[in-house]
């Protein structure tokens, strides 16, 4: 396949090594000087820098986790105990471990053609209604998991569910949608996950020079064969990137598995991890043996995806030659996948969020009737507007996501670059490192960040710093994920080009690599600003009072059993995000333009 | 160069944002001299206790840290009307039970408490008493508790009720249960819900059977059929939002004043048959305050004690819940057959009856019964 044909750089990138420019070969105590004074460079403080933060924040939990699972309950010896525990006895660990795979698979495959297909069709084509895409990208991901997965379960019921009653019931005499099944938790989760790959294979198509696919159709190729013998294999960093979020973030994800399947008894490693968290004594190896069971499958999807990509070569599709993305003309199906569009948007965002506005308006939830139409009022959102703490904890969620969303983006886009870049030795151990973190469960990165940081002395703890902390390791693994699948895109000729023309290594780093990656990096930002709104699990046991977060409201209420309170907050959080986020493009549209022009 | 100083004025805005909304509320190390001020305290005579307290509560700076697993709209007020009557400004600490557990413990193993007071249920209370955490409360406020709710350390303020509880449009008058027994009828095949972390409940329903008579196969049948009978859900209020809904049937078990607060919106749900008195055995599992040894403010948490078991009490019974003390104008139980909460059986430091539950649920066969 002659993919490769735009990035004939004289030497690969992958034989770089992290060295500022051209420096003459010395001998030995002087290579010993010269090393001495690399390390000491900006660069190398700076690169070295985010390492070694990267690598701290991974793995103080990690510690924690397997200090507490191999060490057995005297303190004095090592143990394998806690695996017994966990796997053996009448834990019918195969069934739940089945279980976990077919969900997180399944979840992960739905959410990948979903959000790829809709990438596809919003970058790539003169589809109309691009403007729904922005809503249906983020409003999934905004709705709390709780709220999401309860909105589904009045919709999806298998007696009572509004699309069986509504729908199937008067038209084809069957109820045939049952949301308390293996495929309702996919489909849910698929639906809830479709946004994050969205957000990355829209930055992945901006970054894809279509000449390839201009000049295989060209060739005579059909469409269908560009496709996928041109656009799928090009995007492979990506959409790898992408499967492997998906995929682990279902595993680890409890909401939906919460809701939905302990009705009839699906159970996953992390309800099973629940269970053990709730026990008194907490068994906390075991619950360590449990996530590192999660671990060791999400280590081998790491590996799998980082040999999937071994030729990394193949995808760079960034190089010196300018280029400009131009839409397909999609012709007669333009009105069908117009269609579609409406289709997925209603689905999506429509149908969840009006059960929302509806259950907003309302004393308590019940099925539409004119009852309770009737009494319909505002009065949850004079309610909402009325928590002395909503301004506080909007303010401070504020505050603690866009720093974790900037901090995690900054560093993760330095340390892909040495993943990637560089042949430094243990690269592939920080890649790995870097992604441990999200199958730590947020209970167990809450304790371990409390130990460690109720023994030191900097006023860490009992401040929003601790929530920052934790958001940061929390979304360490996305915005790596984010950043190298951006980075993998790009020729090194780009940096190389730079270095001949005189730049230094950070001249090259933020005026070449950051605005080529920006759009890559921005979908991050977007990510990791959103979700950390929601962050519960860790929040819940690291929050002080007078420093309360958004979530420890929406939590407040849905502990108060004010569901129809808790939806309009739900409802404002998603106008204000959707605000947000868009702010936040329109600035990054500015900031990617003016790179752009200043090289 | 435009783009250097829009990085540059952005890095610094948000570390300025940072550093100005990050200061304030950190733990300072254990506090000496609280094993002083409480032993000072417990040596007055009743009659001078309360004062002294407040004198002393004064020098502290009138602040109080409470952590605690009451809900916000149970918290709040409560916290509110102890700032009215002594003027000392209350931070409250909502978490679930565990999560207040968790960080009381985490903080006190680092010689950093943060709480003064905490108030939360049974089992953690329990544990964090067991590990030598709590200071003893001996005023007055122990006169109207009654035996039943005084703990080493601890003192019962309020009282979880076990009753089920269903929606009234799906279980008609007659049709509701009249004991624990009937939940395993077969007319309630897949209308009932159960609690995930119920574990409490099951022990205690199952002593109660074991006591009455019946025996061990007796009783592991019942479970079985009320199993089959049951869907399993996280959470009790999750639980009541999709009662209320009519999405559920029936609940075998919620607390009586979840749905007493749903009932009071206009939702069909009770935990009462139509005649308006319940025969179903009513366990009423303690919730509980203690003072936190090295506590900052020791003399503010002796007050808060004091007074969440005297004045408080009516504070609670306002707010729907049943206190620990007899208070006029409280019907919280009237209708209930109050039986007493196995204690003893639920203070052993083990997770027996915990396993035992959760595999009942996913229906694996129970080890070690």
């Amino acid at each position: 396949m002659a993919l490769a044909s735009t990035a004939t750089a004289p030497r690969g990138g992958d034989h770089e090594t992290p060295g500022p420019g051209p420096s003459p070969e010395p001998t030995a105590p002087g290579r010993l000087l010269a090393l001495l004074r690399r390390l000491l460079s900006f660069q190398g403080l700076l690169v070295g820098g985010a390492v070694v933060i990267v690598g701290y924040l991974a793995l103080v939990p990690l510690g924690y986790l397997v200090h507490d699972t191999f060490l057995n309950s005297t303190g004095t010896g090592v143990s394998l105990g806690a695996f017994s525990r966990a796997y053996g006895g009448n834990s019918q660990a195969g069934s739940m471990m089945l279980n976990s795979l077919g969900f997180a698979l399944g979840s992960a495959a739905l959410a990948l053609v979903l959000g790829t297909v809709l990438a596809y069709v919003q970058v790539r084509t003169d589809t109309p209604f691009k403007g729904l895409f922005f809503a249906a990208s983020l409003v999934p991901l905004i709705v709390p998991g709780i709220l999401y997965a309860t909105s589904w379960i009045f919709l999806g019921d298998p007696s009572s569910g509004v699309i069986n009653t509504l729908v199937f019931k008067p038209l084809f005499g069957t109820a045939p949608v049952n949301i308390f099944s293996v495929w309702g938790m996919i489909w849910v989760q698929g639906l809830h996950l479709a946004p994050v790959t969205f957000l990355l294979m829209v930055a992945a198509f901006r970054a894809m020079d279509p000449s390839l696919e201009e000049s295989a159709a060209m060739s005579g190729a059909r469409r269908s064969t560009v496709l996928r013998r041109i656009t799928v294999p090009l995007l492979r960093p990506a959409m790898i990137s992408a499967s492997l979020l998906m995929f682990v973030q279902s595993l680890e994800s409890f909401e939906v598995p919460g809701l939905l399947g302990l009705q009839n008894g699906i159970y996953v490693f992390t309800s099973r991890i629940y269970f053990v968290l709730r026990a008194y004594p907490i068994d906390y190896g075991a619950a360590g043996a449990l996530a590192i069971g999660l671990l060791l499958i999400a280590a081998a999807g790491v590996l799998l995806s980082g040999w999937l990509q071994r030729s990394s070569r193949n995808f760079q599709t960034v190089t010196g030659k300018a280029f400009r993305p131009r839409p397909v003309d999609l012709g007669r199906a333009r009105p069908w996948v117009g269609a579609g569009v409406i289709v997925y948007f209603l689905v999506t965002v429509v149908l969840p969020v009006a059960v929302l506005v509806y259950a907003s308006l309302l004393k308590y939830y019940a099925a539409p009737s004119r009852k309770t139409l009737g009494s319909m009022s505002l009065e949850n959102y004079s309610e909402v507007l009325h928590m002395p703490l909503a301004f506080t904890a909007l303010k401070n969620s504020l505050i603690v996501g866009v720093g974790a969303a900037t901090a995690v983006m900054l560093l993760t886009s330095v340390v892909s670059w040495v993943v990637l870049r560089t042949k430094a030795p243990g690269r592939r151990v920080l890649d790995l490192v870097a992604f441990t973190p999200i199958v730590i469960p947020g209970l167990v990165l809450g304790l371990a960040l409390s130990f460690v940081y109720l023994r030191m002395p900097l006023p860490i703890y009992g401040t929003l710093l601790i929530l920052l902390v934790s958001y940061c390791t929390r979304y360490l693994p996305y915005g790596m994920r984010y950043s190298s699948s951006a980075m993998a895109q790009m020729s090194p000729e780009l940096e190389e080009s730079a270095a001949v023309s005189g730049a230094s290594w950070f001249q090259t780093f933020r005026r070449v690599l950051l605005p080529l990656m920006s759009s890559g990096i921005l979908a991050g930002w977007v990510y990791i600003l959103v979700v950390s709104f929601r962050e519960l699990s860790s929040t819940i046991l690291l929050y002080s009072p007078g420093k309360e977060v958004l979530s420890v409201l929406i939590w407040e209420q849905f502990e108060n059993g004010q569901f129809t309170t808790l939806a309009a907050l739900g409802v404002c959080m998603v106008l204000i995000l959707v605000l947000l986020v868009s702010i936040a493009y329109r600035l990054g549209a500015r900031f990617g333009l003016q790179g752009d022009s200043s090289n | 160069m435009r783009t250097r100083n829009l990085t540059f004025s952005v890095s610094g805005l948000l570390a300025a944002t940072l550093v100005a909304g990050c200061g304030g509320g950190v733990p300072g190390s254990s506090n000496s001299d609280a094993g002083e001020v409480y032993g000072r305290l417990k040596g007055l005579a009743r009659t001078e206790q309360r004062a002294r307290a407040e004198e002393l509560a004064g020098e502290e700076g009138k602040t109080l840290s409470l952590y605690t697993s009451m809900t916000a709209d149970i918290a709040t007020p409560t916290a509110e009307a102890f700032e009215k009557k002594y003027g000392i400004r209350v931070s409250v600490f909502r978490g679930n039970s565990e999560t207040v557990l968790q960080r009381t413990l985490q903080e006190q193993e680092a010689g950093r408490p943060g709480a003064d007071v905490v108030e939360t249920n049974f089992a953690e209370m329990v544990i964090l008493a067991g590990k030598g955490h709590l200071a003893d409360y001996n005023g007055s406020g122990l006169d109207k508790v009654e035996a039943a709710g005084k703990f080493d350390h601890w003192t019962a303020t309020r009282f979880n009720v076990f009753q089920p509880a269903w929606n009234t449009t799906k279980i008609k008058p007659g049709d509701e249960p009249t004991s624990w027994e009937d939940l395993a009828l077969p007319k309630y095949r897949g209308k009932i819900t159960v609690e995930v972390s119920d574990s409490d409940w099951f022990e205690n329903v199952t002593k109660y059977w074991l006591e009455h008579g019946k025996s061990q196969a007796e009783v592991d049948s019942l479970w079985k059929a009320i199993a089959a009978n049951s869907k399993v859900a996280k959470g009790h209020t999750t639980m009541m939002q999709f009662l209320t809904a009519g999405q559920t049937s029936m609940e075998a078990m919620n607390y009586t004043y979840i749905t007493s607060r749903a009932a009071e919106d206009g939702a069909p749900v009770t935990h009462l048959p139509a005649s308006g008195v319940s025969t179903i055995p009513a366990f009423a599992r303690p919730n509980g305050v203690g003072m936190i040894k090295g506590a900052q403010h020791p003399a503010a948490a002796w007050l808060f004690c004091d007074w969440l078991l005297t004045d408080g009490q009516k504070t609670l019974v306002d707010l729907g819940l049943t206190p620990s003390t007899k208070v006029p104008g409280d019907n919280s139980v009237a209708g209930l057959t109050l039986v007493p909460f196995d204690v003893e059986g639920l203070s052993k430091d083990d997770s027996v009856w915990d396993k035992k539950y959760d595999a009942l649920l996913r229906g694996a066969d129970t080890v070690g019964r």
